[in-house]
């Protein structure tokens, strides 16, 4: 008797949760009625204090490809809809969906760069608040453009834009470490540590050449405007400051120990101007900060791995090891000059602690960090760092000694 | 006088039943979290709890085990007469009801906050209810035997939870240890101990243990338990979410969406939400059988059954009305709630203690006089 009671309540309470997750009752939404949002765009409204949303949303229906009877249409549709608060803005847009958009499956959250050097703070409560937006969204800050440019970019080989942009920019950050990519979780907390500033994705507009092909009708045009998502956008605060180049994002990618990939270009002598190319495999970094009689100091160590995958000029390890450790030597002064380069900018030009040095200090110096904290803008610009970078090439690939071409011609 | 409830549980059940008490409001509103300004320490928040909690759960143990067979109602009628015992348990009555009132209204916050904005509170707080109510209904020993199944659900959910979200983890944001002091630990460690005292709830389950001497010790390992699973979603959350992690409403939902394993295995949140559904309906089915039980011997009824949908549908009301919004809600967890139960539980076990103390000094003089 207990035994069935057991069972029924058993079963009742396995069912009711799952009948109340399948969404039947008020909260229903049919996935007829629905447009996904892919990517949003934050603005200023041409209106004096409004603000200019743009979203990307698929067209299900122009999704399919290669399928008898598939329309040749854009999979995807871009709409802008404007409000006093991007909440207000975002409800408006239903003025203009046949469809209700829905911010699940969205993947980017792009800041226009005129709006970001203003102050994101009015805009960025609404993405952590919205129960639809998910925190591992993309923070996008568009360089030189509206953001309402750049959330439609469209890339050869995806169809859809914002899948693109992933695409190219998760590449950017696995095999090159010159993008980075920060999602909104990672954006707002940062904008919460002590002694620590943003960074976030950058994009631009880039043009692409036409190519007029003369031997026959292409059946699809070129894409004549795509995107590039190489760099970093610099904040401090919540205003945008400045951007990275590749470079400095790969330093700023030393010393955040989030160097996947890339390739590192020496010189391969120091008497010739051939060239050698080495591949990164994986790397590490510590940053140690200490005080020396109240002055702060921080010492960056970066370990890299490295196989050879290139030299310009014959090359044979095995005629002296003394070849190889000097390559080692010159990929680990790239490393530095990169890291430097990095630091230069964020010193003397954004005065912005994007390396999260007085973070490091905080966490190992707490009493000594309240002391700095309020003068840590001077103090950053002064702060000695010492860069220590120790390299280790391990492999040279499939070869040990290039190919030597044999002088045929003088004979 | 007929026996009320009839059933026998185990000490694992024990066990089991308790750590879901603990960890019920936590799984939606983390009250310690919450009311912590520098969150990296609040682990060690946690820990204080557990310390200050493992000898009143060891008190109340005992004090029942001297009572074999007699609830915590029961008992203190024979301690301190059959008035004052009475109104001392009318108290313990009401802390029951007011705890099934808030977890009520915390789930249906959960749903409407989370996952359907729209739908009416009413409506997960009556199925919620009505599932409770059904169980209780059964008795002790159908709701402990779920509760045992529940709990290791539970159990399993949040370890999904606290590792998944691995890359999203930076355990750096644990540091700098106590630099904002100890005073910065003093609200967390009260709200943990308001929701601790919730424990007196031993004194209704330790006459209905099949193996009553194991108590004291399943009441530690509850604790240790609760307190361990608590600290690693204390840990998790500010791993994952650094100094934003007090801003969130709902925080171990919001870490359960942070979960996104090859692009393929992510929003698992509603399957998460469905645990948090079953454990709290354990722990408000415990709450409701405890209530009736009380509610029965306080005023010498025969049965407890009948009582149990009438008092469901009582906290169901309240707990529309006792709160206007959900801030209002977080405030009365966080302060006057916390509070509250904390004197209740504090003053129940030092009245109980000292008429203890105070019988067995009588009896000891009589004794020798005699």
């Amino acid at each position: 008797m207990r035994v069935r009671r057991y069972m029924s309540i058993s079963v009742l309470l396995a069912i009711v949760p799952v009948v109340l997750s399948m969404t039947g009752c008020w909260s229903r939404k049919e996935i007829e009625d629905i447009g996904f949002v892919l990517s949003i765009g934050v603005d200023h409204a041409a209106e004096e204090g409004e603000i200019m949303i743009t979203v990307h949303i698929a067209k299900p229906f122009a999704i399919s490809t290669g399928v008898a009877g598939a329309v040749d249409e854009k999979p995807f549709w871009q709409v802008s809809s404007t409000g006093h608060t991007v909440f207000e803005a975002w409800r408006n847009l239903r003025q203009q969906s046949p469809r209700r958009p829905l911010l699940h499956h969205s993947r980017f959250i792009v800041f226009g760069e005129e709006f970001a050097r203003g102050g994101i703070r009015e805009a960025i409560d609404f993405f952590s608040r919205e129960g639809e937006v998910r925190e591992t969204n993309t923070v996008v800050v568009a360089k030189g453009v509206k953001a309402s440019e750049v959330v439609w970019n469209e890339f050869e080989l995806e169809r859809m834009p914002a899948e693109g942009a992933l695409g190219i920019m998760k590449i950017a950050v696995q095999e090159l470490s010159t993008a980075v990519m920060v999602t909104l979780n990672d954006f707002l907390q940062i904008l919460e540590v002590e002694g620590h500033e943003a960074v976030a994705s950058r994009a631009e507009l880039v043009r692409r050449p036409s190519f007029e092909d003369p031997r026959g009708e292409l059946k699809r045009e070129t894409i004549s405007v795509s995107g590039r998502e190489t760099g970093a956008a610099a904040f401090k605060g919540d205003k945008l400051v400045g951007w990275l180049d590749k470079t400095q994002t790969r330093g700023l990618q030393w010393v955040k120990g989030k160097v996947r990939g890339g390739i590192i270009v020496i010189e391969q002598l120091e008497t010739e101007d051939k060239l050698a190319s080495i591949e990164i495999l994986r790397a590490s970094s510590a940053v140690i900060p200490k005080i020396v009689d109240g002055r702060p100091f921080v010492l960056i160590k970066v370990g890299a791995l490295g196989n050879l995958g290139e030299t310009q000029e014959y090359f044979d390890p095995m005629e002296s090891q003394e070849i190889w450790i000097s390559m080692e030597r010159r990929m680990a002064e790239m490393i530095k000059h990169e890291i430097q380069a990095a630091l230069d900018i964020a010193k003397y030009e954004f005065n912005s602690d994007i390396f999260g040095f007085g973070a490091e200090i905080y966490r190992k110096y707490p009493k000594e960090w309240m002391k700095l904290k309020d003068r840590w803008d001077e103090e950053f610009r002064k702060l000695d760092v010492e860069i220590e970078v120790e390299t280790s090439l391990r492999r040279s690939g499939l070869t040990r000694r290039s190919i030597q071409v044999v002088r045929k011609e003088e004979d | 006088m007929t026996v009320l409830e009839g059933g026998k549980i185990s000490g694992r059940q024990f066990m089991a039943v308790l750590i879901v008490l603990r960890i019920v409001p936590v799984t939606l509103v983390f009250s310690l979290i919450s009311n912590i300004n520098h969150v990296q320490d609040v682990w060690i928040a946690v820990i204080i709890g557990a310390v200050i909690t493992i000898p009143f759960a060891v008190l109340v143990t005992k004090l029942s085990l001297r009572f074999p067979g007699k609830t915590i109602i029961e008992y203190s009628q024979i301690l301190l007469g059959p008035v004052v015992g009475r109104l001392l348990g009318l108290v313990i009555l009401w802390c029951f009801l007011c705890t099934s009132i808030d977890i009520t209204r915390v789930l249906g916050e959960g749903y409407v906050i989370a996952i359907m904005p729209e739908t009416p509170i009413l409506a997960f707080m009556v199925m919620l209810a009505f599932m409770s109510s059904y169980a209780a209904r059964s008795g002790l020993e159908v709701t402990c035997r779920l509760g045992e199944d529940v709990f290791y659900i539970l159990v399993f959910v949040l370890l999904l939870t606290y590792v998944l979200p691995y890359n999203a983890m930076r355990f750096e944001n644990l540091r700098p240890v106590l630099a904002w002091g100890v005073s910065n630990l003093v609200p967390p460690v009260i709200s943990d101990l308001g929701f601790y005292s919730q424990f007196l709830m031993i004194g209704m389950l330790v006459p209905y243990l099949n193996r009553p001497e194991d108590a004291t010790k399943y009441a530690i390992y509850a604790v240790l338990i609760g307190s361990g699973l608590m600290a690693l979603a204390a840990v998790v959350l500010v791993a994952v979410f650094g100094p934003t992690a007090n801003s969130w409403t709902l925080p171990l939902y919001s870490l359960s969406r942070m979960i996104s394993l090859g692009e393929f295995f992510e929003r698992i949140e509603v399957a998460v939400m469905a645990a948090w559904t079953l454990s709290t309906g354990i722990k408000l089915a415990l709450f409701l059988w405890a209530a009736s039980i009380a509610i029965a011997q306080l005023f010498n009824l025969r049965a407890f059954e009948h009582l149990v949908y009438p008092l469901g549908a009582v906290i169901v009301a309240s707990g529309l009305f006792f709160f206007n919004s959900m801030v209002d809600l977080e405030d009365f967890l966080a302060k006057a709630g916390a509070v509250s139960s904390i004197l209740v539980a504090g003053v129940t076990l030092t009245l109980l203690y000292a008429a203890l103390g105070i019988r067995t000094l009588i009896r000891r003089r009589k004794g020798g006089s005699g």
